[in-house]
């Protein structure tokens, strides 16, 4: 297994039944939320998944998680085909696979204390000979996610903890598992901008001091900086770029990239810049437009975009982007 | 050794649990009664022999002139058709209620809780069989059908408790399934999953904990239920003539005479235990949910609290639009020292400015937009402060007069556009109400349609989707429907509150393009809350920085940006990534902003300051203004500061 390998994923697709067939209509139509994804993850390599709402991030973890079954596609991990497992093997890759979800205020079961929710997935994989040892796993991945002392912590339930604290929760009850590969959909987007600086910090500690490999999904780019060894931009379902951090933030190539980081705001108003507002919102996934999905809303569009769907062209060893401006 | 410590622990937590529970119930006095009215209830039922005062099972010393006597003193509550007392026989029919209550409501809750926990929990077709079961029995009507299986079975208890439990499940599995539902979407359910845990751990840790509580109040309108059914079978005749209850008591007295006689005690004396049950077991339902469901006891409009007038100084800008003077609002807390949500608040805005207000959650920045136009919740006062719009102090109006000012004068786009419409009416229709309910004198004809259109083109809504429904328009949409209400009556000042925040970037910058635009075409002046500092760089003139409840720092934006003076506004900057510097690592705050119930004596920064100093913790800064050439007003609250003044 070679070390590009760790996780690969080839063509991975994921459509939804958006309406039943009818007696009027003869095909059901699909909502295409992951439309042909292909990517590798190293080990302890952390790459960001940047798209909309509705760009199918989210589905994309779902399937990754084993969460959703894929429409096509494959996915493997460690050489080994995940794309479609039994409950056992399921249960068992979970160890190596974990996820941060979004809301830190919703994905807490508010009857649950703090020990008994990081104590759960022990309990459900059957870790630990006893007490003692659960209780040691317990705290490490807590002060590991920056609640110390675990004491203070244990007993209390979701609602006595601020938003940050509780994220730190979630992460702490994923890393009780010591996964290799942490998926983390929007972990900081319903937190304050104050404390985001504090989780994406843990993220990245946790990459060196445990080596885990971290999928970042979210929509804001400039929340990659510093942390993402490479990035993907994700539109209606692909991925229409992808390169190592400072390529896609400093050479962007995609117009749908460059809109992306011209908007992102910047906290000083003598740097105020010209933004590439985009008009509209992501088209409706049911009805994918012809040609460059991306057409429609390109400040740079042309004739031949409507027509042909754009390849991905090579710009360096690591960068990648699907435009048919950059096609010589 | 170890699984009995854990138990013991396990049984620990649930005494610590239920002792909370209690705590809290002691409070609800509707519950309370309800508890107390059943409790005394049991009492009789289980010491019957002793509280009877005669033996209801001997009619051997029954004479003729015993039947239906009035009250006296032998017998408190008369006799009936057979002689007997009346009082001993209600002091015994509590048992047979009673138990034919609770056994048949303990069956009724099994089946439906279980039904409909599997058909929430698994869905598919076994949902929809279950379901239509469900429906079907539900439609048939209990009573008729109870009464002609109970009148085809031997009449006794079991046959009763039985019957009476085996209809009585449906509105459980019903109420059972639709939470179980609820729950089974929730985040922490697919965390859960995430995890690895199986269906039968979800069901029994995630599930079953929060439709418990459901459960809890649904057994408790069961068991009325079920006393209420067993009562009308016993009236019709259907009961076991064995043990005699209420209801046969009534049925008794009704068929024997007692009506043309005039004996009301042998119909009263029944009927009122069937009411006090009841009413026990309805009282006691209430006040359970009512803690269960605490949504159910919030939101209640109620007059706002007096305004507590305190020298607020006078106006300072004479040109100033709305100028905040000062403004204190304190949440009054059951018995405990109020809390000083917003502290000492100042900020002006001239015509077609915009200003930030810029905080993290918990800061008082939405307490504070409230406020301005007095639309605090109950336990919300402005204990001192002016609000000066237009030359007018908008504390001092009266409900009328400041119903007038709110959306005419100055409206708010609140955040999260999804719930703040109504889905069932078309959007068009919504802006037509928020106009013509704030200008009555509005013509209701072509020209509303007109100024619906013109509205919706304003924000960049196309007319044809004028009709459509909020749920067909999409995230940014909804927010820019949203603003098209408020600036239905042609306001001069909108609120702002987190616009932005639950949108994409893309879709945010779409929003703040919209709202420069709308600010230079319409000369609005904007107040634009956020806890995000590089939204407000992009647009905004001045910036007013706050932090638990009182300003930390107010300057023109440049000087915020770039000469701020006050450490947290230094410290949320550091906070922010520079795209200009992709390799930088972030510093973050160390800490969480402080609770409003817990505020610190001294700076309310101090404990994440990392230039705090002694001082600091001991003394609340004063506000100190800075004479800086290049901004208007620069405030600041900072002990580090009185030497640079």
């Amino acid at each position: 297994m070679s070390k590009d390998h760790f996780l690969e994923v080839r063509g991975l697709k994921k459509y939804f039944e958006a309406d039943r067939p009818s007696i009027f209509t003869r095909e059901a139509r699909h909502v295409h939320a992951v439309d042909g994804v292909d990517f590798n993850l190293r080990h302890s390599e952390v790459i960001a998944l940047v798209g909309e709402s509705g760009c199918g991030k989210s589905t994309l973890a779902l399937l990754l998680m084993g969460l959703e079954e894929p429409t096509a596609g494959t996915i493997s991990f460690e050489g080994r085909d995940i794309t479609h497992l039994n409950d056992n093997e399921r249960k068992s890759l979970r160890r190596k696979i974990q996820m941060v979800f979004q809301d830190p205020y919703e994905s807490l079961n508010p009857t649950q204390t703090i020990e008994e929710i990081i104590n759960e997935p022990l309990l459900v994989h059957g870790i630990g000979a006893d007490k003692t040892e659960r209780d040691g796993r317990v705290k490490k991945a807590m002060e590991d996610s920056g609640l110390k002392p675990a004491e203070v912590y244990l007993k209390r339930f979701p609602h006595e903890l601020s938003g940050g604290q509780r994220q730190r929760v979630v992460i702490a009850s994923a890393l009780v598992l010591e996964p290799e590969i942490l998926l983390a959909d929007e972990p900081v987007s319903m937190l304050d901008v104050s404390i985001r600086a504090e989780i994406i910090n843990l993220l990245a500690e946790l990459r060196i001091t445990r080596q885990i490999a971290v999928i970042f999904i979210t929509h804001d780019l400039g929340s990659v900086g510093f942390f993402a060894d490479r990035v993907a931009v994700m539109y209606l379902g692909r991925i229409v770029e992808i390169g190592t951090m400072l390529e896609v933030l400093e050479k962007p190539q995609h117009p749908y990239t460059k809109a992306l980081i011209s908007v992102i705001p910047v906290p000083n108003p003598r740097l105020r810049r010209e933004r590439i507002i985009l008009q509209g919102e992501t088209p409706n996934p049911i009805d994918v437009p012809q040609g460059c999905r991306f057409h429609p809303r390109c400040p740079l569009v042309m004739a031949t975009c409507k027509a042909s769907d754009p390849p991905f062209v090579t710009l360096s060893k690591t960068h990648q982007a699907a435009c048919l401006l950059l096609v010589k | 050794m170890d699984t009995t410590a854990q138990v013991t622990e396990a049984q620990t937590q649930w005494i610590i649990r239920l002792l909370n529970f209690w705590r809290i119930f002691s409070r609800n006095r509707i519950g309370l009664a309800g508890l107390a009215m059943l409790i005394l209830l049991i009492f009789v039922a289980v010491f019957a022999p002793l509280i009877a005062p005669y033996d209801s099972s001997s009619s051997a010393s029954v004479k003729i002139g015993d039947v239906y006597n009035p009250p006296s003193s032998s017998h408190w509550f008369g006799t009936d058709d057979a002689g007997q007392d009346v009082f001993s026989n209600f002091v015994f029919g509590s048992r047979v209620s009673l138990t034919v209550g609770f056994f048949a409501a303990f069956i009724s809750i099994i089946i439906g809780g279980s039904l409909g926990l599997v058909a929430g929990f698994f869905g598919g077709r076994m949902e929809n069989f279950l379901m239509r079961f469900t429906d079907i029995m539900l439609v048939i009507p209990d009573l008729p059908l109870m009464v002609v299986i109970v009148a085809l079975t031997k009449p006794s208890l079991l046959n009763i408790i039985f019957v009476i439990g085996l209809l009585g499940w449906t509105t459980t599995a019903r109420v059972v399934r639709s939470q179980t539902l609820a729950v089974k979407s929730r985040k922490f359910v697919l965390r859960a999953r995430a995890v690895g845990a199986g269906k039968r751990h979800i069901i029994s840790r995630h599930i079953l904990p929060l439709v418990m509580p459901i459960l809890v109040v649904q057994a408790v309108l069961v068991v009325s239920l079920a006393i209420l059914n067993e009562s009308a079978l016993s009236f019709l005749g259907l009961g076991d003539p064995t043990a005699l209850s209420w209801g046969q008591m009534l049925n008794y007295a009704f068929s024997r005479g007692a009506m043309s006689i005039g004996a009301w005690w042998a119909l009263f004396v029944p009927g009122f235990g069937i009411v006090w049950v009841v009413l026990g077991l309805t009282l006691l339902g209430q006040g359970l949910e009512q803690i269960l469901n605490p949504r159910l006891d919030t939101h209640h409009l109620m007059p706002g609290r007096p305004i507590v007038r305190g020298d607020a100084g006078e106006a300072s800008e004479k040109n100033s639009l709305l100028e905040v003077r000062n403004l204190s609002i304190n949440y009054v807390n059951n018995g405990k020292p109020p809390a000083r949500a917003v502290e000492n608040i100042s900020f002006s805005l001239k015509e077609g400015e915009l200003i930030g207000l810029v905080g993290e959650s918990g800061c008082g920045k939405t307490t504070l937009m409230l406020a301005l136009l007095r639309l605090l919740p109950s336990a919300g006062q402005i204990v001192n402060g002016r609000v000066i719009f237009n030359g007018k102090d908008l504390t001092t109006l009266s409900e009328e007069e400041i119903n007038v000012v709110r959306w005419k004068d100055i409206s708010i786009v609140f955040q999260g556009a999804m719930n703040a419409l109504n889905p069932v009416r078309t959007v068009g229709e919504q802006i037509a109400e928020a106009i013509t309910k704030h200008l009555p004198g509005f013509p209701r004809d072509q020209r509303l349609q007109e100024r619906v259109i013109e509205l919706l083109d304003l924000v960049g809504i196309a007319a044809d989707h004028k009709d459509h429904f909020p749920h067909q328009y999409s995230g940014g949409m909804r927010q820019r429907a949203m603003i098209a209400m408020a600036l239905a009556c042609n306001p001069q000042v909108i609120i702002a509150d987190e616009p932005t925040t639950a949108l994409d970037v893309m879709i945010q910058a779409q929003i703040l393009e919209l709202l420069d635009s709308l600010r230079k075409k319409l000369g609005l002046a904007i107040i634009f809350v956020t806890h995000d500092l590089g939204v407000v760089a992009e647009m905004c003139d001045r910036v007013l920085v706050m932090y638990g409840g009182v300003t930390a720092e107010y300057a023109d934006v440049d000087i915020i940006y770039n000469d701020a003076r006050h450490p947290y506004t230094q410290e949320l900057l550091k906070a922010f990534p520079d795209l200009t510097k992709p390799k930088k690592k972030l510093s973050s705050i160390p800490g969480y902003p402080p609770r409003l119930d817990a505020l610190p004596v001294g700076c309310r920064f101090a404990p994440r300051c990392p230039q705090a100093f002694e001082r600091c913790h001991r003394e609340q800064p004063i506000l100190h203004k800075l004479n800086n050439p290049q901004s208007a007003a620069h405030i600041a609250s900072c002990h580090l500061l009185e030497a640079s003044k």
